[in-house]
Formats: C-alpha cells, structure tokens, sequence
C-alpha cells in the first residue's frame, strides 16, 4: 500500500517535471505541427542565462527566472522571422535537418562561452527543503512544480480553445489559405505561437533545471525524452501531452519501485506497446 | 666482400644507434582524448595539465624535444580510438600514447600498442582489465577497486555498521558494487541491500526512498559525474536522508569539475579517492599555482593530475629509453617519484600506480567549494588486477 | 523529389556510360585516395563502413520513405553478432560478415513487423524505443557482451584466407571497399528492379500503390530487412576492423548522424549517401582537427546552409550550378 502511494506521488512529481520540459515541443510540434528539435535549444538558452544570471550576478530566483523566459523570447521573435518562417513549409524530413542544424549552433555558442559542464541555477535554499506530506516526504522542489505544471495546463488549455488567438491558431495550421482569405493574419499567428513556444521551453527547462541540470548537450541528452511526452500524448494535444507526460512519470517510477534491475528497458517495451496500441496518441483511438 | 659488407652494416647499425641517442630530435607523444561533446572536460583536463607540466618543466629532455600531438575522439568510440592511434603511429610517428579517458577506447588500441611496441600512458581509464590487455599500458590514474576498498575499510572502522550500495547499472558502478561489499564484509559489516539504478535515470526518488528504509545506517554510491551526480546529491538531502541520519560515502562524486555545480547541500559529503585540487603539499600547490595563472577559469581534478603524472612519466622515460618502447616499459617498472598528489611508484606486476589513498569531506572555503583530506590510507595498489 | 523519381523511371533507356560512370569514379576515387593519403587509412576506412551504413539507410528513408531513428538498432546488432561469432566459432571475416547480415536481417524482421504498422511520429519512437532496449539489453549482459568497457577478444583472420589484416590498415581498407562496392552493385539492381519500383511508388502515392494492388505492408517489411542486413554487415565490418565492439553502436545520436548523412548527400539517390557520408565525416574530422571544442558550429551551419539552398542534398549541386540558380 505505501509502495502504491509512493510510487503514484513520486511519479506524479516526475511526471510533471516531464510535463513542464516538454510543454513547449507540444506547442510547437503538436499544435503548430514543425518537427521541432531545436526545443531543447530554446530551454538550454534559458538555462544558461538563468544560471548566468543567478550565479554570476547573483540576482534572486524569481526575476531571474523572468527575465530569462524574455530574453529567449526576445530571441525567438527574430529567429522566427528570418529563419523558421521558410521551415515552416519544408518537408518534415527537411525540418528535421534545419532543426538539427539549429540546435547544434546553440549548443556550440553555450559551449563557447561557458563550457560542458553543469550549469547550476542557484535557488533559495529553502526549495530543497523537505517537507513532509504526514505518509511521505517530498522537496519543496517538487511541489512547486506540481503546481507551476497545474497552473500551465490550465491556462494553455484556455488560451487554445477559449480565446480567439487559439482558434486562430488552429485555423491557421488546418489550412493556412482559408484562415488567411478570412482575414486571419496567419504569419501573426505564427510568430505569436512560436514564441509561446520558445518561452514555455525555457519555462520548463528552467524549473525542471533541479532534476534535469542545465549543460550544453542538454538539448540532444533529453531529446529522446521530450519526443516521447508528445508522441504518447499526441500530435495537437495539450491535454494528452499532460496525461501521457503523467502516466510515464507514473509508469517510469513504478518500473524503478518494482523492477529495478530492468527499469530502462521495461519503460521504453511499455511505450512501445502503448504507441502500437495507440499510433495517434493515448488519448486518440486509432482509426 | 661478405666481410665487408658484415662490417659496414654493423658499422651503420652503431652509427645510427649513435644518432638515435646522440643527436636531438623531435620526439612526439599522441594523446587521444575526449576534446568535443558532452564529455568533452577530460580532453580539456589533460590538455591543461600537460600545458602546465610542459611549461614547468620545459620542452627539453635528454636533448630531444618533446611534442605533443592531440587526436578528439569525441566521447566513448573505440572505432575513432582505433583510427586515432593507427594515424598517430603511422602518421606522426609518434613514440609514445597517452590520454584515454574512456575504457572502450583504451582497449581498442591494445592490439596495435602491442604491435607497434609504444608505450601508452593511460590518464584516466579506470578498469583494472586494462592493463592485461597489452604489456605496453602504464597507467597513473587510479582503479575502481584502488579506490574503493579503502572506502570501505574506513567506514568499516569508521561506525558504519550495516551498509546499502547504490550504484549505476554499468560496468564500473557493479565493479565498485563488487569491491565495496568483498571489502566491507571481510571487516565484519553488514551489507543490507544492493541497489543498481539505470544508467541514463536523474530521478531518484524511488530509490532514496529504498535506501532510507532499507534500515542502514551508511550509503555507498558510485554514479558517473555530470547529470547522475548533480542529481543524486540532491536528492540526498531533498528526500531527507541527511535528517535521518544516513551518512554518505563515495569515490568520485565530488569531482571539481562538477563540485561547484553541486552547491552547498554538498557539504559534509565523504569520498576516498587518490587526489583533492587542495592537497596540501608544495609541489601541489605549484601545481595549482602555475595552473591558475594559466587558465584562471579552470580547477583541477583527478584527471589533471593523471595527466600531469603521465606527462611526468614519459619524461622519465624518454630520459631512461628514448624511443625503444620496450626499454621504456621496463624503466616504468618500479618507477617512483613525488606527484601532486604524494608518493607514487610503479607496481612492476600491474603496470599501474602505488598510491595513498585520501578520505575526504566536502567543505567550504572562500567562495568555492573544496574536498578536504582529514584521513589517508598508504600506498594502495590496484586491488582489482589479481582479481 | 517526385520528378527526381520519374527521371530515375525513365532512366533505363538511357543506360550505357551513365550505368558504368559512377561505379569506375568510385573505383578511381578508392585508388586515388588510397594513393595521396596512406596515413589516413583508418579514418578512410571508417568512412567506407559508414558508407555502407547509409546506404542501408538510403534504401529504407530515400527509396521507401519510411523514416526511424533507430536504424543503429540494426547495426550493433550485426557488430554483436559478427564479434561472438568470431570470438566462439570462426575468424573467418566473410562468414562474419554473413552472421552480421542475417542478426540485421532478423532484428528487422521482429521489429519490422511491428514498426512498418506505424507513421511519423511514432514509428520515430518506435524504432529509438527497439534501439534503447537492445542497447539496454547489450550493457546488462555483461557476462556475454563486455558491457560498456565492450566486447574484446576478438581476433580476426585472413580475408579468403589470404590476406591478413595488417598494422597499417591496408587490407582494412580494401576489405571495406569491397564490401562497399558490392553492396553498392546490388542496390543498384534493387532499386532499378520491380521491387525498387514499387518502393518509390509506396513513398510517392501510397494511395495509388494500393489500388493497383501491391501489398504496401510487405513490401516494406521486405524492403526493412534488406537494410538491416545492410546495416548489419556495416556493423559487422566495424567490429572486425576494430576488434571491439562498445554499446555505443546502439547509440540514438548515431541513427540521428547516419539521417544528417544521408539528407546532406540527397535521400533517394544512391551516390547521395556516399556522398552525404563522405563531406559529413571529412567535415567533421577536419574541423574536429582545427578546432575540437568548437567544430559544431561548421556542422551546424553547414546543415542549416545545404538544406536551405540545396533542399534535394549535395548531389543536386552540380546541376544547379549548371542551371545557374
């Protein structure tokens, strides 16, 4: 019994830390539907100014974090503009190779100016505190996380489907020459979205910087991680990245309790059964 | 005429054996590291150190010159390893090997170090199987067995009573698994679980979950540096083992290229292992000395005084055999000298270095972060080779 | 990419020195390049195993369009199996190429069955998901396969029981160039041949393909497996040429290489892959060589600049440049 609560809290933790990584890719990949590689690149990015920021200026956690997420949205805007604006319209495997190429010119100018190792982002100490739940300890850490993740989902969800910039959106990516001939300015639209992107990933990365430390290879480390969250959950699906990014830090931790020895490969035969159950995604029956 | 011509090659033959010794030349050491990709600090490490050697020491010995060729093999690829050392022999002519932070790399050169007859001076590997592989691997870092059975020993006798293993599910984490529970039960302790944690994993939840009711009283650990380390320290204290009362014993946790990273929830971790950046010798503090002015953005680690020791050992070398491979692993043989580190020599069995090992406790000094030596077991050897 | 395909259909008509050009300059390439570099035969020879790797991989993504990220799945297990073959039954370096091929073969098959069911994003995540658990599977059984210090021990012998491996690597090279060039030989065959057709017709208009009846999911199950052998022989090759075998040969980041490869040279056209495979690598290494902390940036804008001017590969290049666009 207390093994089946441990495992559900410390995989819903988990879980949400693979939520908060992989938020953006669902953006950009799920709902704007570019095979985007370069996420983990917009997360290092804020990574490595959170940790510039923190560490070298000792500026306090909060604010850091904030003007972090601007700065790559900073970032973003123009790289949209000049560069990921022609990806749009590539092949998939084109988009591959663009992103690719990307990521491998920001993994090279952090490399540059600070080098491969760990790049810590100094919290308050009292994050890495424990506390305890009465059946369970956990760090603050965690919790933190579990509602920073709470808080995303929710207003992701009702920005895409209750405002006008979500149906935009999805017009805009169903069929780009009808939502343009209805006056949807569908280049707007786009850099709005990517940008969104960008910021979610450097959101994520930043506060899931604790589990998963922030170095240059980070983006190509975790690579195969953030593709998971968002095939399990699905192509366009905010709420089924959320389910699926929960059910594997369910599933990941419980193969961890239960079959130690085995945990790797009983995670990814897992995933292999659910994507031959469900190609489209867990919460998308096959057609 | 058959006489003449006996003579006249003996005469060449001496000749040119006279030149080889007499007169300078270029003498090239090939070192194969890790210089691009994630791992890309060992390559950086031994560069830095064989720069600081180099500029101590001079460029000059015995009347030749030593150069220094480096070849990237971008991570563990014993296929561009391979590669790396035919070009470097053939090529470069190099008559010496050194570098080789992963243990797939080192072992792909075996065959042709063997062949070829060069020297290869190992900076790091940590494998005891090594050096059985080939008669020509000399190494001065340090093994996994050298390191951990006096680990064990002191906490042995150190309080710890009944003792859980977590280490990474790859070969060096089991061979430290191994030595830890051999070492720890023939001083009388309990071993109460051993826990092996995927390799690729930074969530240690479920497994501090298991130590902490395992009922030890102490946790060895053995986790590759980078991303496993930043993140088991942590969890350490967040899932309040720390509280509890489990002490923590390692081996290379605590490496300076990470330590910093780890941030104060570092403090009071114990580790034994070979060398500490804040050794307290002079030729130590030389070394740091000369280190710093050098390449003031950097810090030194085991793998800097692997190399710097390499470097050191192949000077000897040259000195003792010039470029007669053979002639040069035969000086290595008992070989001792002063190192950074303290005393070391060269276990003429094992080809491999005789040190003290140090256990030491993280602490805070300035405005870095420092593993200070308050124990030390003498002149260890490679406990793993006979094994 | 469909009018490449058309001009391909219509090529058989005008065979004659376009059918032997390409086959005689790869040879003259292998002599030239044997001649003016004889220290870099070990890097030439890893260029040569990776050829033969992409080329696998060309058949399954350029030819049948069926795009993984797990195609190293394939390759360590043909390096695997060639080592303990050699290792516990024969030194003979053409029967190990021959176990490589059938372990690639059959590690297709079983996965093939599964992952040809499945599109885009999850077949991507099918086949990394295969590779991880081989490569998983390869580091736990230590007591077989050397887990991460690698496999050793393994001890080649002469090649037709001539010519043996030398210290220089020149028997390594002309061994790997003969692997090369075969293969290269019968993928030309393949793809010329109905088969072939019918590959180019599944990734161009599968709809069509399967109102005029060809069974899509054979065919790229069949197609699946002709690439694993492929690839198992190139890991074969690299496991006979090293001596070792590491679990780094189930690596994710080199099935992602071997696709930077092949869509740098030009997907769907044969001396693309060699050619993707031979400016990948020689950038790499020469860049490596200048500059090692900081040569990701020549492959990352190099990437960037050829899919943005030269969307169809390297191979396009000279006709562009004829056209002058």
């Amino acid at each position: 019994m207390t093994v089946a609560l441990s495992i559900v809290v410390d995989g819903i933790a988990y879980g949400m830390i693979l939520f908060m990584i992989s938020i953006g890719l669902s953006v950009t990949m799920g709902l704007m539907r570019i095979v985007n590689l370069a996420h983990g690149g917009f997360a290092l990015l804020g990574g490595a100014c959170a940790h510039v920021l923190t560490n070298s200026y000792g500026i306090p956690f909060i604010p850091a974090l904030l003007v972090s997420v601007m700065a790559v949205v900073v970032l973003a805007l123009p790289l949209e503009r000049l560069v990921y604006r022609h990806i749009y319209r590539f092949s998939e495997l084109e988009q591959v190779l663009a992103t690719i190429g990307i990521v491998f010119i920001m993994i090279a100018s952090v490399n540059l100016f600070l080098g491969s190792t760990l790049l810590p982002i100094r919290m308050p100490p009292v994050v890495s505190s424990p506390v305890d739940l009465g059946f369970k300890v956990l760090p603050l850490h965690r919790i933190i996380v579990i509602l920073a993740g709470l808080a995303v989902v929710t207003a992701l969800y009702l920005l895409v489907e209750r405002t006008r910039f979500g149906i935009y959106l999805r017009a805009s990516v169903d069929n780009q020459a009808t939502a343009a001939s209805l006056g949807i300015d569908t280049p707007k639209v786009y850099l709005a979205a990517f940008a969104l992107g960008a910021a979610l990933a450097a959101f994520g990365g930043i506060l899931g910087a604790e589990l998963l430390p922030i170095e240059a290879y980070y983006p190509l480390r975790y690579m195969v991680l953030f593709l998971i969250v968002v095939a399990v959950g699905g192509m366009g699906s905010i709420i089924g990245s959320f389910v699926a990014a929960l059910s594997l830090g369910i599933l990941d931790t419980a193969g961890r309790y239960l079959l130690p020895d085995i945990g790797t490969i009983f995670f990814f035969l897992a995933i292999t059964a659910v994507l031959a159950l469900r190609p489209n995604g867990l919460l998308v029956k096959s057609s | 005429m058959k006489r003449l011509c006996a003579s006249l090659l003996v005469g060449s033959i001496a000749l040119a054996a006279f030149c080889s010794t007499a007169v300078a030349e270029t003498i090239k050491v090939g070192v194969i590291a890790t210089f691009s990709g994630p791992n890309a600090i060992w390559g950086k490490q031994f560069q830095e150190a064989i720069q600081v050697y180099v500029a101590q020491h001079g460029k000059e010995v015995a009347g030749n010159t030593v150069e220094f060729v480096y070849k990237d093999v971008g991570g563990p690829n014993p296929d561009a390893s391979k590669a790396a050392a035919q070009e470097l022999l053939i090529r470069e002519g190099v008559k010496y090997l050194a570098g080789f932070d992963f243990t797939p790399n080192a072992l792909a050169v075996a065959p042709l170090i063997t062949q070829a007859k060069v020297p290869a001076v190992i900076f790091n590997s940590a494998t005891s199987a090594i050096n059985k592989q080939s008669e020509f691997f000399v190494r001065t870092s340090f093994t996994l067995w050298q390191v951990t059975v006096p680990a064990a020993h002191w906490a042995a006798s150190n309080g710890a009573k009944k003792i859980v293993t977590a280490v990474s599910d790859y070969n060096p984490g089991v061979d430290a698994e191994n030595a830890f529970v051999s070492a720890f039960e023939e001083k009388g302790g309990t071993v109460v679980e051993k826990i092996r944690m995927p390799l690729q994993t930074t969530d240690f939840a479920p497994f501090l979950q298991r130590i902490k009711s395992s009922g030890a009283d102490t946790v060895f650990a053995f986790l590759p540096a980078g991303p496993a380390t930043f993140a088991f320290t942590k969890a350490y204290n967040e899932n309040g083992l720390k509280q509890a009362g489990i002490n923590f014993i390692g081996t290379g946790e605590t490496d300076e290229s990470t330590l910093d990273a780890l941030g104060d929830q570092a403090i009071g971790l114990t580790t034994a292992q070979h060398y500490s950046a804040v050794h307290d010798s002079e030729l130590n503090k030389a070394f740091r000395a000369k280190h710093a002015e050098m390449f003031p953005k950097s810090t030194l680690n085991p793998a800097s005084v692997g190399a710097y020791d390499g470097v050191h050992l192949i000077y000897k070398l040259i000195e003792a055999a010039g470029t007669d491979g053979s002639e040069a692993i035969e000086a290595a043989k008992g070989l001792s000298w002063e190192s950074p580190r303290g005393p070391v020599s060269i276990d003429p069995a094992s080809r491999h270095v005789i040190q003290n090992v140090y256990i030491r406790r993280v602490e805070r000094d300035g405005s870095r972060l420092v593993n200070r030596e308050f124990d030390v077991i003498e002149s260890v050897p490679d406990l793993g080779f006979s094994r | 990419m469909s009018a490449n395909s058309t001009i391909a259909a219509a090529r058989p008509q005008i065979r004659g020195a376009a059918t032997f050009l390409p086959p005689i300059i790869l040879l003259a390439g292998a002599f030239v390049a044997f001649w003016l570099f004889p220290y870099d035969l070990g890097f030439m020879t890893r260029i040569l195993i990776m050829m033969v790797f992409v080329l696998s991989f060309d058949l399954i993504l350029g030819y049948a369009g069926i795009a993984t990220l797990g195609h190293a799945a394939m390759y360590g297990c043909g390096a695997y199996a060639a080592g303990l073959f050699a290792i516990h039954v024969s030194a003979d370096p053409l029967l190990g190429l021959a176990i490589g091929a059938a372990a690639g073969a059959l590690i297709a098959l079983v996965s093939g069955l599964l992952l040809m069911r499945a599109h885009g994003l999850s077949l991507l995540m099918l086949s990394i998901a295969v590779t991880m658990v081989l490569q998983e599977t390869a580091s736990k059984a230590r007591g077989i396969t050397g887990g991460a210090d690698g496999l050793t021990g393994i001890s080649m012998g002469p090649v037709l029981g001539i010519f043996e491996f030398d210290f220089i690597g020149k028997t390594a090279f002309w061994y790997a160039f003969c692997v090369l060039f075969v293969i290269l030989l019968v993928l030309r065959v393949v793809v010329a041949s109905p088969f072939g057709l019918a590959l180019r017709g599944i990734k161009d208009s599968p709809s069509r393909m399967r109102a005029i009846g060809t069974p899509l999911y054979r065919r790229k199950v069949a197609a699946y497996v002709l690439g694993g052998a492929i690839a198992g022989i190139a890991g074969a090759l690299t496991a006979q040429i090293t001596s070792l075998v590491s679990i780094e040969a189930f690596n994710f980041a080199l099935s992602a290489e071997v696709m930077v490869m092949l869509v740098l040279g030009g997907a769907g056209r044969l001396y693309g892959a060699l050619i993707g495979t031979l400016v990948f690598m020689t950038v790499h290494h020469i860049a490596a060589g200048i500059d090692p902390f900081n040569w990701l940036f020549v492959i990352g804008f190099m990437v960037l600049a050829v899919v943005f001017f030269l969307p169809e590969g390297l191979i396009s290049l000279p006709k562009r440049l004829m056209r002058l666009d």
